[in-house]
């Protein structure tokens, strides 16, 4: 690896370490992937492969720019645009509540980044506050595209192990593996409230039982009549009865009337009700957001 | 052993071929199968080519069930499937190891040991079937090493899949015996979400939908981008708004996505290259694609990844023939090699349950190493620079059929025109949305079903000018004496489960001119 020099280790990813390098030509900061390749294995792995072939399709603002693949024998290194940290990272760095400019301008990133993925045909499928990267400018980037994957129309079935935990729609918590652009729709509504409570999660549950109850405890149990079909999801089981708790209030209390009401249309059991990306950056509640931040497209 | 049924066969074991490709179809009740067509070929082996085989259909088809990607209906649905497959069976007797593999299947859920059978039996019919297509020697037992590895291997792969694929699919077949039911075709062909469960669904929720949008007209008004962004001008079905509250048909992206994927079809161009080559010759192309297309029913892959992986095959030779000298060409022996790694990667690439690198030495018969294909692995990837977001004619056709509502038979008539000239040398520098769309007209025409509608010259952006030359060409291939070499496509299409559309009957080139 001469073209860059390597500074430090930053994580591991799905598939591979993370280490920030820089180019030793132009200085440019980097982040490397390292994906190993054994002899014995299945070749390239999957989730390597489709986080670089999506990637060097997705080109936008809000996503991770790949710049590089380089491959040798026995590895595989992936050059990516480098963030000075994760959306978890500046939670955990936040000394006071966060500021709510600050809040409209990730979810309209977030939003944004999303809409473009969805509009080229691919999902994400492990949104959460590790996976975005946050820099200096407080932009904003989609990251870690290891479980995406492209879509076909009308959707086929996909894996229903994805996502984690916390930010699991009730569908594929159900066992749905027929789900589409809704599915990340869910998450970005978790970060939401995540973001506007400076960094508590919202729905940290413990195992999948414990995720459905503390969904339903704060937007009531779905039914036939609330969410016709539910009952024929291949994991449905009949869960306690709650009734929705009209708690948006107490759960995001800095959020305001706007706000809530787009996080309502986010956390909407039934997939077939979410409200999609480009559609939510259409929501009253970011009409006054910084112009800087809306018309910065790409 | 070269991997060369490159050399054509001896006409009598073509004949018997037919009985034997069939099998590499079969992943259930393989013995059955075999016994009944060997027998059948003893009778009337000519006859069986001609007519498509009623006798053993009950079999083939429920073994055929499987290889669709037809898993996606829930459990509930799945329990009332096993009923009836259930009770049609104590009415036929012939299928009976197919019930005692649901009863397997419901009985070890939970367990490997089926799945394992069940892929195992998988392996060997593709291997049987690759034995008997690319050897020039009669079929070998199978390497000792390649058999524990597809064993050991198999019992690895995730077996959620199978079970639903086994217990569904061979229950869907029997039922496809007494009903002309057209969801259980969209299922079996189809795997999209119109599974009866999901279809009600859809309806229900679509019904909500329109009350919730009336509650939300005040809020909604707020918001002026939600409109439907493309309009579709007059005398055009807007199929799109039609579906806008189906979620799965993704109708509020779809019109950027398809035209997206066009705009990008002028990053894949495939040139003439066998010009460029030594040694491979538009007929081993086609022998290698027919073996593809095998290797997909065998493995159960969904149809995206035969045509991305026909599509890696061409743009590699067309990039490396460009690049390399002519000592490091491909040569014969390793276009094999060079298939299974582009099915290979395209499993990868597609599948929710990709087969694994065993499962592709495996169909080669032993004729490469884990290390050869690894390496054509890396090299297809780097020639191709790891863009595998290749637009692909199989999903222009699915989207533009629906635009046009076209019935499922009409569809699957498209499918197996498309499927067909995947074997055609002359049409991989076409365009894959114009062989969508050429292929479409061509289905539209042999139904009977009246020319291009300003609706389709919408959605596809063609006119019936702009495809006719393809169109030819595709009719051209369809018209060419079949060969049994190359039979996979059509025996495929011959099936009722796809409706026989291998049989209807072709038209000439001056209906579609009309």
């Amino acid at each position: 690896m001469q073209k860059y020099e390597k500074l430090e280790k930053i994580g591991e990813g799905t598939y591979g370490t993370v280490f920030k390098a820089k180019n030793r030509e132009t200085h440019e900061i980097v982040a490397l992937k390292r994906v190993r390749l054994d002899d014995d294995d299945e070749g390239v792995p999957s989730s390597a492969l489709r986080e670089i072939c999506l990637l060097k399709e997705l080109k936008h603002k809000n996503i991770v720019r790949l710049y590089d693949v380089l491959h040798s024998e026995k590895k595989l290194t992936l050059v990516f645009e480098h963030c000075d940290q994760d959306l978890k990272k500046y939670f955990d760095s936040l000394n006071d509540e966060i500021d709510l400019d600050v809040v409209k301008s990730f979810m309209y990133q977030l939003l944004r980044g999303l809409a473009f993925c969805h509009s080229h045909n691919v999902l994400h499928r492990d949104l959460k506050p590790q996976n975005l990267l946050i820099n200096k400018n407080g932009e904003l980037k989609l990251a870690d595209f290891g479980l995406a994957r492209a879509f076909g129309i009308p959707v086929k079935c996909y894996s229903a192990e994805v996502v984690t935990l916390w930010y699991r729609p009730p569908d594929v918590l159900f066992g749905a593996k027929l789900y589409t652009t809704s599915i990340d729709m869910w998450s970005a509504g978790c970060i939401f409230a995540e973001l506007a409570n400076s960094g508590r999660p919202l729905f940290p549950g413990s195992d999948v039982d414990d995720q459905l109850k503390r969904i339903f405890k704060l937007l009531g149990t779905p039914n036939e009549d609330t969410w016709p079909g539910v009952t024929q999801l291949p994991d449905y089981k009949p869960l306690p009865v709650y009734q929705p708790s009209l708690g948006l209030a107490q759960v995001v209390p800095r959020l305001p009337a706007r706000g809530r009401d787009l996080l309502a249309r986010l956390l909407t059991c039934n997939p077939a009700l979410r409200m999609p990306a480009d559609d939510a950056m259409a929501h009253a509640y970011f009409h006054d957001l910084n112009p800087s931040v809306k018309n910065d497209r790409c | 052993m070269a991997p060369t049924r490159l050399a054509s066969k001896p006409i009598g074991v073509n004949e018997n071929l037919n009985g034997i490709l069939s099998h590499g179809i079969t992943t259930r009740s393989k013995q059955l199968a075999t016994l009944k067509s060997y027998k059948d070929s003893l009778k009337a082996p000519n006859k069986r080519k001609a007519d498509s085989p009623a006798k053993d259909m009950t079999a083939k088809r429920a073994a055929f069930g499987d290889i669709t990607n037809a898993f996606n209906k829930s459990s509930a649905n799945n329990d009332k499937d096993k009923g009836m497959a259930l009770k049609k069976v104590t009415v036929e007797s012939k299928m009976l190891p197919i019930v005692k593999n649901i009863k397997n299947q419901t009985a070890t859920l939970n367990g490997k040991t089926s799945k394992t059978k069940q892929l195992q039996k998988a392996a060997n019919n593709a291997l049987e079937s690759v034995q008997k297509h690319f050897a020039k020697d009669p079929p070998k037992p199978v390497a000792t090493r390649a058999q524990n590895g597809i064993l050991k291997n198999v019992e690895r792969k995730s077996f959620g899949k199978e079970n639903q694929n086994n217990s569904r699919g061979s229950a869907k077949s029997t039922r496809s015996d007494m009903s002309g039911d057209p969801s259980l075709y969209m299922t079996a062909l189809e795997n999209i979400s119109p599974n009866d469960a999901t279809k009600e669904e859809c309806k229900v929720i679509s019904e909500k939908l329109d009350k919730v949008n009336l509650d939300d007209s005040v809020n909604r008004s707020l918001d002026e981008e939600t409109e439907t962004p493309h309009k579709a001008p007059e005398g055009v079905v807007d199929f799109d708004k039609e579906n806008w509250t189906d979620p799965f048909q993704v109708s509020n992206y779809a019109m950027d996505i398809f035209n997206y994927l066009k705009s990008r079809e002028r990053l894949f161009v495939i040139d003439d290259y066998l010009q460029r080559m030594k040694g491979i010759t538009s007929w081993m192309r086609a022998l290698l694609v027919d073996w593809m297309v095998e290797v997909q029913e065998s493995f159960e892959l969904n149809h995206e990844t035969l045509y991305l992986a026909v599509k890696l095959v061409d743009l590699y030779l067309t990039k490396s023939s460009r690049i390399q000298p002519e000592k490091d060409q491909l040569t014969k022996e390793e276009l094999q090699l060079l298939g299974a790694s582009a099915l290979f990667i395209a499993s990868k690439f597609d599948e929710r349950i990709p087969p694994l690198v065993d499962d592709f030495l495996y169909i080669c018969d032993g004729a490469y190493s884990l290390n050869q294909l690894l390496k054509m692995e890396m090299n297809i990837l780097k020639v191709i620079d790891f863009d595998l977001g290749v637009p692909l004619s199989y999903r222009f056709l699915r989207r533009y059929a629906r635009c046009a509502r076209v019935s499922m038979p009409t569809l699957t008539l498209a499918r197996f025109v498309l499927e067909q000239c995947l074997l055609e040398y002359p049409l991989v520098g076409e365009r894959d949305s114009k062989m969508a769309a050429a292929a479409l007209y061509i289905a539209l025409r042999m139904k009977s079903l009246g020319g291009w509608t300003p609706t389709l010259q919408y959605y596809t952006g063609y006119t019936l000018k702009d495809i006719l030359p393809v169109a030819i060409l595709q009719n051209a291939a369809l018209h060419k004496k079949p060969k049994s070499a190359i039979s996979t496509v059509r025996n495929k299409y011959s099936h009722t489960i796809f409706f026989e559309v291998a049989k209807v009957s072709l038209v000439d080139d001056s209906v579609l001119n009309s």
